[in-house]
């Protein structure tokens, strides 16, 4: 009997959990309240990829942001198949399409099977109508990890520059 | 080749089933009808549901208070429009009896057939005719719109769905991606985005002018002492909602009667210059205002949807056949549009 309640209850809280954590950890949504939470995990498609599976190809046009769960996705820059980055539990992608749909300007496959929760743009947007206070938050959130983001590019590229012109004075 | 073939059998498949799910929709066709109207209203209703939310209540709440308004609104309705309005139908029904209707039509019936005697038509019976059409269209309003069984089944029904597609739209629809492979789920979630955002704009616009144009039709209807003004001013309403023909469609009741009522063209042609200033007025000033977007359909593609939606579903086929024209435009607009962007061709 017991083993019968858990096999119907234990699975899906277990999920639930995961799913909390997970968000709680993702920089876009720092400093939600339980409540907020789960207004955003209401909005959430969560999908499951095999190992290998394309998730979106370089080049697509951006729908969204993908968080990952569970499993390993591979960040991939055609055509060439460059890897940018193994991206792990908890990591999340794709972020920049929640405000435009730009092409994606690179491919992320399953390394391994996968379960990713994927927020979609239309669904923000909606959310932003529906509770203006709490789209602020996350809007504010967005932007400044979007602007982390760009920092860390500034830095990376300032670094190269530096090598290019050390390497060229060498020569 | 194994390709060519194997793609050429998967569009035959994909068209076959299209056509197979258009014969077993129309063989369903009342509960389609039901279907498609109550996710009209819902999909109409949505933006107040997000504005009520917007101040802080559940999706529950919200749409409680929005059936609460409807069905007061739609009650007050029924009890001021009830009685003017069954009274309407009835005199409709029991055809035209005034002996002045009688000799105008037999005027007009002689006059016709002396003017065509070359032809050998000596009884064009127009009274007859006009009597058989009057009595077939009140009979269709009570088959289709008062009669008992349908009306209940109808009252109870499209609010039932109503309210259910109202509240947990957002869950019904994050259940049916959910088996959506996932080759397919970005292609999908974007054509949805795009399609809602289209419609939207279209149908809830296109709703809001048939109703302000169904107010003015019977106001001026009205003022213009036509008889039946209530019936003809809510058939115009909805005949606005066809392009082109719907106009011509909501005026003709009103000018028959006209003829018939005075006898005379004079009042005929105050209705027809009434109709033309108020399709003026709705182009120039309601339409700019309430329709933020058009989706442009061809006038060809419009009649073509209105005789087709006509043949299955009749007279409300044929209204609900422009927005759902609407819908299969901006479906397959979009799909081709995907299908190049996401590259799954």
């Amino acid at each position: 009997m017991t083993s019968l309640w858990e096999n119907i209850f234990q699975p899906r809280e277990n999920t639930q959990d995961t799913i909390f954590s997970t968000l709680k950890r993702i920089p876009v949504f720092e400093g939600l309240n339980a409540r907020e939470l789960l207004q955003i995990e209401k909005i959430l498609h969560e999908r499951e990829y095999r190992a290998e599976e394309r998730i979106f190809l370089q080049g697509d046009p951006g729908l969204g942001m993908y968080i990952i769960v569970e499993g390993n996705v591979e960040i991939v820059s055609e055509p060439e198949q460059h890897l940018i980055a193994v991206l792990h539990d908890g990591d999340f992608f794709g972020e920049l399409a929640l405000l435009d749909e730009s092409p994606r300007t690179a491919t992320a496959q399953a390394q391994s099977p996968c379960r990713i929760l994927c927020l979609v743009q239309s669904d923000l947007f909606d959310l932003i109508d529906r509770n203006p206070k709490l789209g602020v938050k996350i809007l504010v959130q967005l932007a400044r990890t979007i602007g982390e983001r760009l920092k860390k590019t500034n830095e990376y590229v300032y670094e190269l520059k530096k090598d290019r012109e050390g390497s060229a004075d060498r020569g | 080749m194994d390709n060519v073939v194997s793609r050429w059998l998967r569009i035959l498949f994909v068209l076959g089933f299209v056509v197979a799910l258009f014969f077993f929709m129309s063989a369903i066709a009342d509960l389609v009808k039901i279907v498609i109207i109550s996710s009209l209203i819902a999909y109409i209703m949505d933006p107040l549901a997000v504005k009520l939310e917007a101040r802080g209540m559940g999706r529950g709440t919200a749409t409680l208070i929005i059936f609460a308004s409807l069905l007061s609104a739609l009650v007050l309705a029924v009890i001021i429009l009830l009685q003017p309005l069954s009274a309407e139908i009835t005199s409709v029904q029991e055809g035209f009896t005034p002996d002045k209707t009688a000799v105008i039509i037999g005027k007009l019936d002689r006059f016709v057939t002396s003017k065509i005697a070359f032809l050998g038509i000596e009884q064009l019976d127009f009274s007859g005719k006009l009597q058989t059409l009057t009595v077939s269209f009140s009979d269709w309003i009570f088959s289709h719109i008062l009669d008992a069984v349908s009306l209940v089944t109808h009252l109870v029904l499209i609010p039932f769905m109503v309210f259910f597609l109202l509240k947990d739209s957002r869950q019904m629809k994050k259940q049916m991606v959910k088996i959506i492979p996932n080759r397919y789920f970005e292609f999908s979630m974007n054509l949805i985005a795009k399609m809602d955002w289209q419609l939207g704009h279209y149908l809830r616009g296109q709703f809001l002018d048939a109703l302000i144009f169904g107010f003015l039709s019977i106001g001026v209807l009205w003022l213009l002492g036509i008889k039946y003004f209530l019936l003809i001013g809510i058939f115009a309403g909805l005949a606005n909602l066809i392009p082109f023909l719907g106009p011509i469609a909501g005026a003709t009741p009103a000018i028959i009667i006209a003829i018939i009522d005075t006898g005379g063209l004079a009042l005929a042609g105050s209705v027809v210059l009434s109709f033309a200033v108020m399709k003026l007025i709705d182009d120039t000033i309601i339409q700019p205002i309430v329709v933020s977007r058009s989706i442009n359909m061809h006038p060809l593609l419009v009649l073509l949807a209105v005789i087709v939606g006509g043949k299955f579903f009749g007279i409300l086929g044929m209204l609900l056949s422009v927005p759902m024209a609407g819908f299969a435009k901006v479906l397959l607009q979009e799909s081709i549009e995907n299908f190049r962007r996401y590259r799954l061709t």
